[in-house]
């Protein structure tokens, strides 16, 4: 029997369509990264005090001054001009600054941590506020009429944070994760619905349908990634030097080995239930030896082999090397695309195997 | 009725560790019929229909599907409509979706698909359902629509593993009235069925008992074959009297509880025994192929 594209689309349409009604599992996936990251993000942003705030005081905000520089936390620099402001930030030297303006209150902030980011904006907002409330007080027409305005902008430092080496590695931990869990429940489906037993019996070909799944499934990875990798630049100041493209063809190339991989260990399960048993035993042992929190160096020699053979590792490695270095996909062909492509073709082979028609 | 058997088995043989469940099978099954495949539970029907589709290896033996060794099979599985007990149909696609799924598996063209799940969906009433999710309907009309899935496309060998489960007699009067007509186009229809009912409506019977074919031909063959015969129950007025005149005339006659039986060797004696004798009332009891398989299980 020889492979049909027309098989494979109508195996891949029909997981695209089972999965775009599953909302619960289409919010799993948007959301769940969005909410790992700002945990992620929240831990490891680093403490509060001592946040380096530049001031340029052009005049007419009193009030807001005076509660910006009533802030214990905030260790003020006063700067001349705009340009300063957004230079020291960009060196990681202030975390942010306040540009005050007749009419105007422009604030600048360091995307790379959340925490800060926010700690700034509130106060200048509470100051905002104070000062609406004195204008108020002094002439009641004109203060209410009158809101001031502010306009927030970010500048992207240059210091790596921990979450910055962080942050690429998790989005490929989210993409791995997700798409591991659910591929390996999709087939467990397909068995005790018997819809597994009546592709036996059809044209349809064991390698035509894992090949529709990974067609399928590649549209939802596509959407996990792109919105986890929009979390971790815009909210959290991760650098993205290469192109996104780059990063997102990473990202499905390990979604795919993550999938047949989903699909390998689906027949060692009999249940859902079961499938989530594997988390400790599949989706763990990446997470520590893939060198997210501390570098492969650290991992002990004898494990190191180890490291080595897990698909994660790449993974990480190449996004690091796309998103902080900038580099293209020519840079991480060898060896993280490679391992992800060898990792991918041994899994999709022993995942179509598996399927076996005969029995007994 | 073709002249190539759609399935043909010699000495079939099938065990699962100890426990022997095909046991030096033979079993001829000619095209353009429907037979039905009745045995009790763990008789070997659904090990059968498996080693068909090769969803099993046989141990030993030979078997042909619709010309071909059995190990080709997968050659013809565009030709094979198979339905198991599970419905093989997804809840959380449309029933629209679930048939236009199966039609774009076997590679129906559009204008075909569209015609084929009109067509399938009226004939098993789902076409008013045809936006609602799969897993949204009864028993019955999941069952339905797992069989127009699996009819889609216009196989020429149907194995489908008791799939009037659950029907409304209505709906399974039609179902058995499409199987007529798919068996008139030369198609092969195998049922397997616990329902004696459902298995008198078909043109060939097979009975199977730990492995073996206990018995098989038309309906009114194994009727023949376990000496059943249709019985005439007559009250009579003086049944005593009457019942020695009958046997007068050579009927093979009972008496139960004062009811006078009357087994006939053909429906046309019924005319002759109402001339003899003038019933208050009467019922004709035609024999049953439960009974029949029953003594044809017990003389094996």
């Amino acid at each position: 029997m020889s492979l049909s594209f027309g098989r494979t689309g109508v195996v891949a349409l029909r997981v695209i369509r089972q999965l775009k009604r599953d909302r619960r599992t289409i919010g799993l996936i948007v959301f769940a990264p969005i909410v790992l990251m700002i945990l992620f993000g929240y831990a490891l942003s680093g403490d509060m005090s001592g946040v380096a705030l530049g001031l340029v005081d052009g005049g007419g905000h009193a009030a807001l001054r005076a509660h910006l520089e009533s802030i214990k936390d905030f260790n003020i620099l006063y700067l001349g001009s705009e340009s300063d402001a957004e230079k020291l930030i960009s060196e990681g030297r202030l975390d942010g600054a306040v540009l005050l303006s007749p009419g105007l209150v422009q604030v600048l902030l360091d995307a790379s941590s959340l925490q800060i980011s926010g700690a700034i904006a509130g106060a200048v907002q509470v100051g905002t506020s104070r000062e609406q409330a004195s204008l108020v007080a002094a002439s009641p027409r004109e203060g209410t009429e009158k809101e001031i305005p502010i306009i927030t902008r970010y500048i992207f430092g240059y210091d790596l944070e921990m979450m910055d080496t962080v942050g690429p590695a998790i989005l490929g931990l989210v993409v791995f994760f997700f798409t591991f869990i659910n591929a390996a429940i999709a087939f467990i489906r397909e068995r005790s619905q018997g819809t597994l037993e009546k592709f036996m019996v059809s044209p349809l070909s064991r390698v035509e349908m894992i090949s529709g799944y990974v067609l399928g499934f590649s549209l939802f990875t596509l959407l996990q990634s792109a919105t986890t990798l929009f979390v971790v630049t815009f909210g959290f100041g991760v650098p993205l030097r290469g192109s996104a493209l780059t990063a997102l063809a990473v990202v499905l190339l390990l979604g795919a080995g993550a999938l047949v991989l989903g699909s390998f260990f689906s027949n060692f399960a009999r249940s859902e239930f079961q499938v989530v048993q594997f988390i400790p035993l599949i989706i763990t042992p990446q997470i520590v030896l893939c060198g997210i929190w501390w570098p492969l160096q650290s991992v002990p020699e004898f494990i190191r082999p180890f490291s080595y053979i897990l698909p994660l590792t790449y993974a990480a490695h190449a996004l690091r090397a796309v998103m902080l270095k900038g580099a293209g996909i020519g840079d991480i062909l060898y060896p993280d695309l490679l391992a992800l492509g060898i990792f991918f073709l041994i899994f999709f082979a022993a995942a179509t195997l598996m399927l076996r028609r005969e029995v007994g | 009725m073709g002249t190539q058997a759609a399935i043909s088995a010699r000495g079939v043989t099938k065990s699962f560790g100890r426990l022997q469940v095909l046991d030096n099978l033979d079993l001829d099954i000619p095209s353009g019929v429907t037979y039905c495949l009745l045995g009790p539970n763990g008789s070997g029907k659904t090990t059968f229909i498996r080693a068909i589709v090769r969803l099993l290896r046989l141990d030993g033996g030979e078997m042909k599907v619709l010309g071909r060794p059995v190990s080709e099979v997968n050659e013809i599985y565009s030709q094979i409509g198979y339905m198991t007990q599970h419905k093989a149909l997804y809840p959380d696609l449309t029933v629209q979706e679930n048939m236009e799924f199966y039609a774009g598996l076997y590679g129906l063209a559009k204008q075909k698909r569209v015609e084929r799940i009109e067509e399938l969906l009226r004939m098993v009433d789902l076409l008013e359902h045809r936006g609602r999710l799969a897993g949204a309907l009864s028993g019955g009309m999941y069952q339905r629509l797992s069989l127009a899935c699996t009819l889609i496309h216009e196989p020429e060998l149907l194995l489908l593993d008791e799939p009037t489960v659950g029907v409304d007699p209505r709906l399974r009067q039609t179902f058995w009235d499409y199987f007529d007509r798919l068996a008139g186009e030369g198609k092969t229809v195998l049922i397997t069925t616990h329902i004696m009912d459902e298995a008198e409506k078909c043109q060939r019977v097979g009975y199977m008992r730990a492995g073996r074919m206990a018995a098989q031909g038309s309906p009114e063959e194994i009727l023949r074959l376990a000496g059943l015969k249709p019985v005439l129950r007559l009250w009579l007025a003086e049944p005593e009297k009457d019942a020695a005149l009958l046997r007068a005339e050579g009927y093979e006659i009972d008496i139960d509880d004062g009811v006078v039986q009357v087994r006939l060797e053909s429906h046309a004696l019924i005319k002759e025994i109402l001339a003899a004798v003038s019933p208050l009332d009467m019922r004709l009891a035609e024999p049953r192929l439960e009974e029949a398989f029953l003594r044809l299980s017990e003389a094996a």
